[in-house]
């Protein structure tokens, strides 16, 4: 058990790194998808909502290899398979979380958009001091089970050479054939790594609850 | 064309010419015009369905008019962002309800647009939202969030907000109608004080002594169209058209 988890251990930083890299880029990516999509001209609208459909039909397995293969191995660009794994989980992720969003903005009430539309607030500081404040609150724990979904699927980052826990764990197996104690350790250390994720969450709801009720 | 865009221009503050209003292919409000002079109080009264609501949000373009023409000054509202922004910087508007932000103070939600409408520089605008809380009698109220106001408190903090703008018009859709009298009474007071001081006002309503007591005109509507205009005095107490004297006599028989 012990000589286990220090060779998977060796996967942890990986692990992370790729779950936070690619949270981030679907995090700042998600946000303009969903505005795109909420977009009066369907000019706007409609490459936002292909995207959103592509990335979310191909299984994320198989967009991996297509970012790796395309990105990851043309005579113009080389991409690390690191970012190859961070690019394609992040697009995938940006399409989920530009849902979350959506929802987001959907739940703050037409009044609002009208009463900043009347006081002539330039767009961009509409979003920024009264609609997207708003949305926080109601974003914050989708974003949280993403943030864990995106947690697991960074696994699939190990069929193209990532170096993560399941990577470690997959190798070790070659070596010693005990697939199952192995994959059981890999499981234990995903279920440690999201509990940060879920408590984060809590925390991040509870402050934004306080803050939105005006205590 | 020519003889009409006359017309409406006449030393009028804001003009409507022709202003229809349609939600897809049905349309709510006809053909009405209307001139309101600097410093005239008008209330658009009626049952509800009849249109006012969506002519008073025509003003502003917060539903822009499928035909017809609204000049501020003589000056006509184009479709460009640009002259939208010009407009409602202009016309200041309170809503039935109040749609304050509700994450920012009261003093926070009256100063935002000064800043970041007008570019008024943050400490200017401060004593701005000051001088306009104190003027609604809610000084005292500045740092709290509106979930902590009573309604009427709440739709004094929201006229607050429009006045900062230093409007040249306001537009008022039924003020009080989510508020029970009492409340209603501290909003209308507020209302009758800004009336008292110039201000010019459109104003959407069911309180019809605040209609009689403070407009200066009474237009009344029904099924999307303008059924009479008079001065407040003859419309309410000698309505000419049945339709108006229907309306009048069955919200006073109530």
């Amino acid at each position: 058990m012990v000589e286990i988890l220090s060779v998977l251990a060796d996967g942890i930083a990986q692990t992370v790194q790729i779950t936070l890299a690619s949270f981030v880029v679907a995090a700042v990516l998600g946000l303009p998808l969903a505005v795109m999509r909420m977009a009066d001209s369907w000019l706007i609208r409609l490459p936002a909502v292909l995207a959103v459909e592509i990335l979310r039909a191909v299984p994320p397995i198989v967009w991996l290899f297509l970012v790796y293969f395309s990105l990851g191995s043309s005579d113009h660009v080389q991409l690390s398979t690191f970012q190859a794994a961070v690019i394609g989980l992040g697009l995938i992720y940006a399409a989920h979380l530009s849902e979350a969003y959506r929802a987001g903005l959907d739940a703050v009430p037409t009044g609002q958009w009208e009463a900043a539309r009347a006081l002539a607030l330039p767009r961009y500081q509409s979003y920024r001091r009264v609609i997207l404040p708003q949305t926080l609150m109601v974003v914050v724990p989708p974003m949280a089970t993403f943030a864990i979904a995106l947690l697991k699927d960074s696994a699939i980052a190990s069929v193209i050479g990532a170096t993560d826990i399941t990577f470690q764990a997959v190798q070790l197996t070659q070596q010693d054939l005990n697939g199952l104690g192995n994959f059981a350790v890999a499981g234990l250390l995903y279920i440690a790594l999201g509990l940060p994720f879920a408590a984060l969450a809590r925390g991040a709801d509870r402050v934004l609850s306080r803050r939105l009720a005006g205590a | 064309m020519q003889g009409r865009s006359m017309s409406t221009t006449s030393n009028a503050l804001l003009s409507l010419d022709g202003v229809c209003v349609a939600y897809r292919q049905h349309e709510v409000v006809h053909d009405v015009s209307l001139d309101v002079a600097a410093g005239e109080v008008v209330a658009l009264i009626g049952p509800s369905g009849a249109g006012k609501s969506s002519l008073l949000r025509a003003i502003n373009f917060l539903e822009p008019p499928s035909k017809g023409r609204i000049l501020l000054e003589g000056r006509e509202v184009g479709g460009t962002r640009r002259s939208l922004d010009a407009l409602r910087r202009d016309v200041g508007m309170v809503f039935q309800s109040f749609n304050l932000f509700p994450h920012l103070t009261a003093l926070e939600n009256v100063m935002l647009a000064p800043v970041h409408t007008l570019g008024v520089p943050t400490e200017q605008a401060r004593d701005r939202a000051m001088k306009q809380l104190a003027h609604v009698g809610l000084a005292d109220h500045a740092d709290v969030k509106p979930s902590k106001c009573s309604g009427g408190q709440q739709q004094r903090i929201a006229i607050a907000r429009a006045l900062a703008m230093e409007p040249k018009v306001m537009l008022f859709d039924e003020p009080t109608s989510s508020l029970d009298p009492e409340l209603g009474a501290e909003v209308l007071a507020t209302m009758r004080t800004l009336a008292g001081e110039g201000m010019t006002m459109v104003v959407v309503t069911h309180e019809m002594h605040f209609a009689e007591d403070v407009a200066d005109r009474v237009v009344f509507m029904a099924d999307g169209r303008v059924v009479e205009v008079n001065s407040a005095g003859k419309l309410m107490r000698d309505p000419k058209h049945p339709r108006t004297q229907r309306f009048l006599d069955a919200v006073r028989n109530r």
